[in-house]
């Protein structure tokens, strides 16, 4: 199934895209997505779909958009 | 006493008189500085009801132990005033070199008296106080005013500055230092203009007294280099506090046309991404290894250094996408001395008024060129500006027609960069921020969506809020201290307390700063009943806008919902109840003693019944 994915701030350099469709197989978690993806876990993160945090566990869902973000102060 | 230099400066800018005034440690250790300072002072010394704009008003320059000190990102000086904007307590930080070099020349507050009967500057060396003539930089904007003092004194004085927005009273003129720094969004700028008060600066020789000047200088030195390796090692000053703009957008928390909208398809042509790419230089306060300010060429040219709270309201909220163009109201906002937060939703409310035919005029969202003519009207209150100078709630006030629902305000301060449509606890950070609407003192917005279900109105939120305003609107403003290290990169609370003590040779724990900060929030709270002794709850609430079903998103993940006014007064009740504050939002006769304001509290029953 395809989902997508939106980095936030500076994991786009880090990780190397800022958003892309990615091929996951069903009942894929958060977690499994990072870990394919190379996203380090060393600093703190904000996972969000459909605008709502969600755990490392949460499982994915066709048509997902899943925001990974550093977590910001905002100024 | 070690850590404070135990002196204050007293100018008098009406009979150009000076005197230091020294205070003890129970003074130091009660308001321990900054904020702390800056608020007791104006309690004690203010009448209630003064004019802000008045020679009875004064301006308070508050520093505190950590000021100046070689440790992580101290370069904060405090500047507070009776707030013209708001009529309340009012106060902003801003990195500034006047933090080092006042406390150099023996100083931790500096109070500003009186008005001059010409336009002045304030020269301060140590002992030594001069009130010098400012006409020949009266009337220039910022950039060109700090280079005439730096040209003068060279580019290591500490410098606070105002524009031409300042010198004509706008009520939401800012406080300008260095490079993109400036401060005091509630008009301390505007007070400053008031008393005809171009500059000061100030020059020390002196030590800064400190109790263990070598155990501070092995940590604090350290800890600056071990901050701008985590900065390094996180890459988060490469997209800095812009980074925001793409998260708010993708969670509909974005400020778009006046609020109505959360997030715009064209968000990002002004995102962080392509700030840092656009970059032509990067400017950060003293003591700082974690430089934020991004600076680009905008459109006529100038440097303009951006931070995510002016790209979110001069931009989003104007419906202005073109990212030179939206650095060129930023330019004009430093130059001009003008606070962008408020500029931006002034701007931003005046289109929507237009729009809605409650008001008639020419300006309409995504008009650039428009915008900058009416920033440079307001600085100089011509034509329109001087409506437009006096902010939302004014405007509102003058416009009628229903137009004060979506004048986005609380208290007369303008709603900053978030828009809380559908975020219950980062709204009532804003309604519960005692300046009026500001993201500094409680920015919980990260903490609602990620551990809390969004459309709930639990206690587990107001806890929150209050746990936030005890660090960043407590901790960090009287330290002071900049919070970034603590909020960006995770650099732990921990620290403060190592760094506190050994500046001061006491022993704090974190538990002890915290009562600090409750007794700054409840005295604040008490200089706003002061004033206002009609105080009631509604007062705490966010604009109806936020309300209203007819205003909710149409599409996108937040559509048809909005926050509900019921379930807010419920997180208002957690809130007072958590504070030891009655159910209008005023402390308590018992909080009042716990906190140890028995004095405050029998002044303020002159005004206010306490229960």
């Amino acid at each position: 199934m395809k989902v997508t994915v939106k980095l936030i701030g500076h994991l786009i350099q880090k990780v190397g895209f800022s958003e892309k469709d990615v091929e996951i197989s069903p009942g894929a978690t958060v977690s499994q997505l990072i870990e394919s993806l190379g996203i380090p876990g060393n600093s703190p993160m904000i996972i969000t779909v459909g605008g709502q945090g969600v755990p490392p566990e949460h499982p994915l869902k066709e048509g997902d958009r899943l925001v990974i973000s550093h977590v910001y102060s905002g100024g | 006493m070690k850590g404070w230099t135990g002196n204050i400066l007293r100018v008098n800018l009406s009979n150009k008189t000076f005197r230091k005034e020294t205070y003890g440690e129970d003074f130091a250790t009660k308001w321990v500085g900054g904020r702390g300072f800056a608020l007791k002072i104006l309690w004690d010394e203010l009448k209630p009801g003064i004019d802000p704009l008045g020679p009875e008003n004064k301006l308070i320059v508050a520093l505190g132990p950590l000021a100046g000190i070689p440790a992580p990102n101290t370069g904060k000086t405090v500047v507070a005033a009776k707030s013209p904007l708001t009529g309340g307590y009012g106060d902003g930080n801003l990195g500034s070199r006047m933090t080092e070099q006042l406390r150099k020349a023996g100083y931790d507050a500096l109070i500003v008296e009186g008005a001059a009967e010409k336009p002045t500057y304030l020269y301060i060396e140590d002992d030594k106080v001069e009130f010098l003539p400012a006409l020949e930089v009266w009337g220039k904007g910022t950039y060109d005013t700090n280079d005439w003092f730096y040209k003068k004194y060279g580019r290591g004085v500490g410098l606070l500055t105002i524009g031409p927005g300042g010198e004509n009273k706008v009520l939401y003129a800012m406080v300008r230092s260095m490079e993109g720094r400036a401060g005091g969004r509630p008009g301390i700028g505007a007070v400053m203009g008031s008393k005809n008060l171009k500059a000061i600066v100030a020059k020390g020789t002196k030590e800064i007294p400190v109790a263990d000047p070598e155990g501070i200088r092995e940590v604090g030195l350290g800890d600056l280099k071990k901050v701008g390796e985590l900065d390094k090692r996180t890459g988060w000053s490469k997209q800095g506090t812009t980074g925001v703009l793409a998260w708010c957008n993708e969670v509909a928390a974005l400020p778009v046309r006046n609020m109505r909208k959360t997030f715009h398809p064209d968000a990002w042509k002004i995102d962080g991404e392509r700030l840092n790419a656009a970059r032509i230089a990067t400017y950060g306060c003293p003591n700082c290894t974690m430089r934020c300010g991004i600076t680009i060429r905008d459109h006529e040219g100038h440097e303009a250094e951006m931070d995510y709270e002016n790209i979110g309201m001069l931009g989003a909220d104007l419906e202005i996408f073109e990212l030179d163009q939206v650095g060129s109201l930023n330019y004009l906002c430093d130059d001009l001395g003008l606070d962008a937060i408020s500029a931006g939703a002034v701007l931003a409310f005046y289109a929507d008024a237009i729009d809605h035919g409650a008001i008639d005029g020419d300006f309409h969202f995504g008009d650039a060129e428009k915008a900058k003519d009416l920033l440079k009207l307001i600085a100089r209150r011509e034509g329109v500006g001087n409506f437009l100078a006096d902010g939302t709630m004014r405007m509102a006030e003058k416009i009628g027609k229903g137009s004060s629902s979506y004048a986005m305000h609380v208290k007369g301060l303008e709603i900053s960069a978030y828009n809380c449509k559908f975020i219950p606890g980062m709204a009532l950070a804003y309604g519960t921020s005692p300046i009026g609407a500001h993201h500094k003192e409680s920015w919980v917005i990260t903490f609602e969506i990620m551990h809390t279900t969004r459309e709930s109105y639990g206690r587990e939120k107001a806890e929150k809020v209050i746990e936030l305003q005890r660090i960043r609107g407590g901790l960090f403003e009287y330290l002071p201290a900049c919070r970034f290290p603590w909020v960006e990169l995770g650099w732990g609370l921990e620290h403060y307390p190592v760094y506190f003590n050994r500046i001061t040779g006491l022993n704090w724990t974190l538990e002890d700063f915290w009562k600090i900060s409750d007794r700054i929030y409840a005295l604040m709270k008490f200089f706003w009943a002061r004033e206002f002794p009609d105080w009631d709850r509604t007062r705490d609430y966010p604009p109806m806008a936020w309300f209203d079903p007819s205003n909710a998103d149409k599409e996108g993940i937040i559509a048809g919902k909005v926050l509900e006014l019921d379930k807010y007064n419920q997180l208002l009740d957690h809130y007072y109840d958590i504070r030891g504050w009655d159910k209008r939002g005023i402390p308590t006769r018992k909080t009042a003693k716990d906190l140890g304001l028995e004095e405050e509290a029998r002044e303020v029953e002159k005004f206010v019944r306490l229960e």
